[in-house]
């Protein structure tokens, strides 16, 4: 099923890449008063990985999301996706390259007056696709992460690992290349946290490349992939 | 096409969403246009009117009793050469009082009691338009005023000229004050349409994150200014013909004493079109002020 989620050709954005998909060189964010919230941060993640940020509130895990979903833009130093410097962008490219990223937030920021299918389906809806291919695609997604039977709920009938799941099927209706997770666990039990794991590794198996930002040592341990270590803004270790 | 159709399906379900506060916006633009509505009805109108009048112009010209046919034969010959009537009639001292006694029945009475009839004879002369604007017209009534056996002359422009001039400055002041209060619509429009963007600010973050095109994010609200635009011109169009239709029916007798009888027409469709189309513009324009905050 994953599979064939994948088959349809994937958005490319900025010059094709064979080696990282992100890349960063000495890469900071100051904000006001001079305070640093990434300071001089080089690192690498390659296609079809899977990585987890982590580090303790005020790492700078979420800032460097910010970064790469260009909500904000660096101070200093250099950001590739996918050999693109994201910096360079224009506005327009700013939102072509968007229609190649997937985010997934921890409060998942679902449309309340929303059904869970009109969820889905509104992000191809507002890309442009026609009516029916919008219907179909989300229908897909929605079967592929098992809530179906739930298309018609509104959100917030549903549970919150429902909910997270409902919002990493809005995230591959687009079928991204790259996919962002800020904290996607942080408000759902251990249980539920793992089964939301499984459903990212299953998305990275697939051939996206996953980038979860968590606090929960645990949780990276149990699924035990590449690690980046957060501290003030600086990276402290890569495992 | 599918973001045109995607802003007024969205701005649509917004403006219904929000009806309480829309309901503001829409009464704003309808009472901007309810102004501009009235001032155009009454200033079209008039226009018409004295335009009717104006082309209907006529001089009289009125011969002393003692006046001789030679004397009265100059008077026409003068007429006649001027190239300034469009016809002339002749209308005796006997025939005016026939006129008098059957156009004012109610006062025949007052004019039985004279030894002799008091009505002077006089020469009707029709005006052409273009002597009238190129002062041919008026040179000619000086003239004839000047020769013997003529009393009186009558050629009563100043007035049509009065109303003209008071009209071009209800005109000036009426603009003035339906502009101001389409700036003031358009100021709720763009409050109203804020209101809902506020509301949805995680579906336009939500946009944002995916890269929809900025119509797709402002279309909606752009639409709903739109729409509140329209619905408001509407609704004045409506409001303006109960009113005519309302002082039709209250002194349409009265009027159609001073006036002929269906002198009074409601504004015509293409400026029924215009009015709709200026609310649009006043409620886009709120819309567009509002969604440039949204992306």
């Amino acid at each position: 099923m994953l599979q064939s989620l994948h088959s349809n050709s994937q958005n490319a954005f900025g010059p094709r890449c064979t080696g990282s998909v992100i890349e960063t060189q000495h890469l900071s964010k100051v904000y006001s008063r001079g305070l640093y919230a990434l300071r001089d941060l080089s690192l690498t993640v390659g296609k079809s990985e899977f990585v987890f940020l982590t580090g303790p509130s005020g790492a700078g895990k979420s800032t460097f999301l910010r970064l790469l979903l260009m909500q904000d833009r660096p101070s200093e130093g250099e950001l590739f996706v996918n050999g693109s410097n994201l910096s360079k962008l224009s506005r327009s490219e700013i939102q072509e390259y968007r229609r190649a990223i997937g985010f997934v937030f921890q409060d998942f920021k679902l449309i309340p007056t929303r059904t869970v299918l009109e969820n889905i389906s509104f992000v191809p809806q507002v890309l442009g696709v026609p009516a029916a291919q919008q219907r179909r695609r989300a229908f897909q997604v929605l079967k592929w992460v098992g809530l179906q039977h739930r298309m018609s709920a509104f959100p917030l009938d549903l549970s919150g690992g429902e909910q997270q799941r409902v919002a990493i099927a809005r995230a591959l209706v687009s079928d991204p290349v790259l996919l962002l997770a800020d904290e996607p666990t942080g408000n759902l039990d251990p249980d539920l946290s793992l089964e939301i794991m499984n459903l990212l590794r299953e998305v990275n198996a697939g051939g996206t490349t996953v980038v979860v930002a968590t606090h929960d040592r645990e949780l990276i341990r149990l699924v035990g992939r590449r690690t980046i270590t957060l501290d003030a803004g600086q990276m402290v270790e890569l495992a | 096409m599918r973001a045109l159709d995607y802003a007024l399906r969205e701005g649509w379900a917004s403006l219904w969403r929000g009806r309480g506060s829309t309901a503001c916006a829409i009464i704003a633009i309808a009472l901007a246009i309810v102004v501009l509505g009235s001032l155009l009805l009454v200033t079209w109108n008039v226009e018409r009117l004295l335009a009717e009048w104006t082309s209907a112009a006529e001089f009289s010209v009125y011969l002393r009793d003692d006046a001789t046919s030679e004397q009265r034969g100059a008077i026409e010959t003068l007429i006649d050469g001027s190239g300034v009537a469009d016809g002339r009639e002749y209308v005796s001292k006997a025939d005016a009082l026939t006129r008098f006694r059957s156009e004012f029945t109610e006062l025949a009475p007052l004019a039985t009691g004279f030894e002799e009839n008091p009505f002077p004879a006089s020469v009707e002369v029709r005006v052409r338009a273009e002597a009238q604007n190129d002062g041919r017209a008026d040179a000619l009534v000086r003239r004839i005023a000047a020769l013997p056996g003529v009393a009186d002359v009558r050629y009563d422009r100043e007035w049509l000229t009065r109303i003209a001039s008071g009209l071009a400055a209800v005109r000036g002041t009426g603009f003035a004050l339906a502009l101001l209060m389409a700036l003031a619509a358009a100021v709720t429009v763009a409050s109203v349409v804020r209101l809902g963007l506020q509301a949805r600010r995680d579906e336009i973050e939500i946009m944002q994150l995916v890269g929809s095109p900025i119509a797709f994010i402002r279309g909606p609200f752009v639409a709903e200014g739109l729409l509140q635009g329209g619905l408001g011109a509407l609704i004045a169009l409506v409001v303006l013909w109960l009113g005519f239709s309302a002082i039709g029916g209250w002194w349409g007798a009265e009027l159609g004493a001073v006036l002929e009888s269906g002198s009074l027409q409601f504004l015509p469709a293409r400026f029924c079109a215009s009015l709709v189309a200026g609310g649009m513009a006043v409620g886009g324009a709120g819309g567009l002020v509002a969604a440039r905050h949204a992306a």
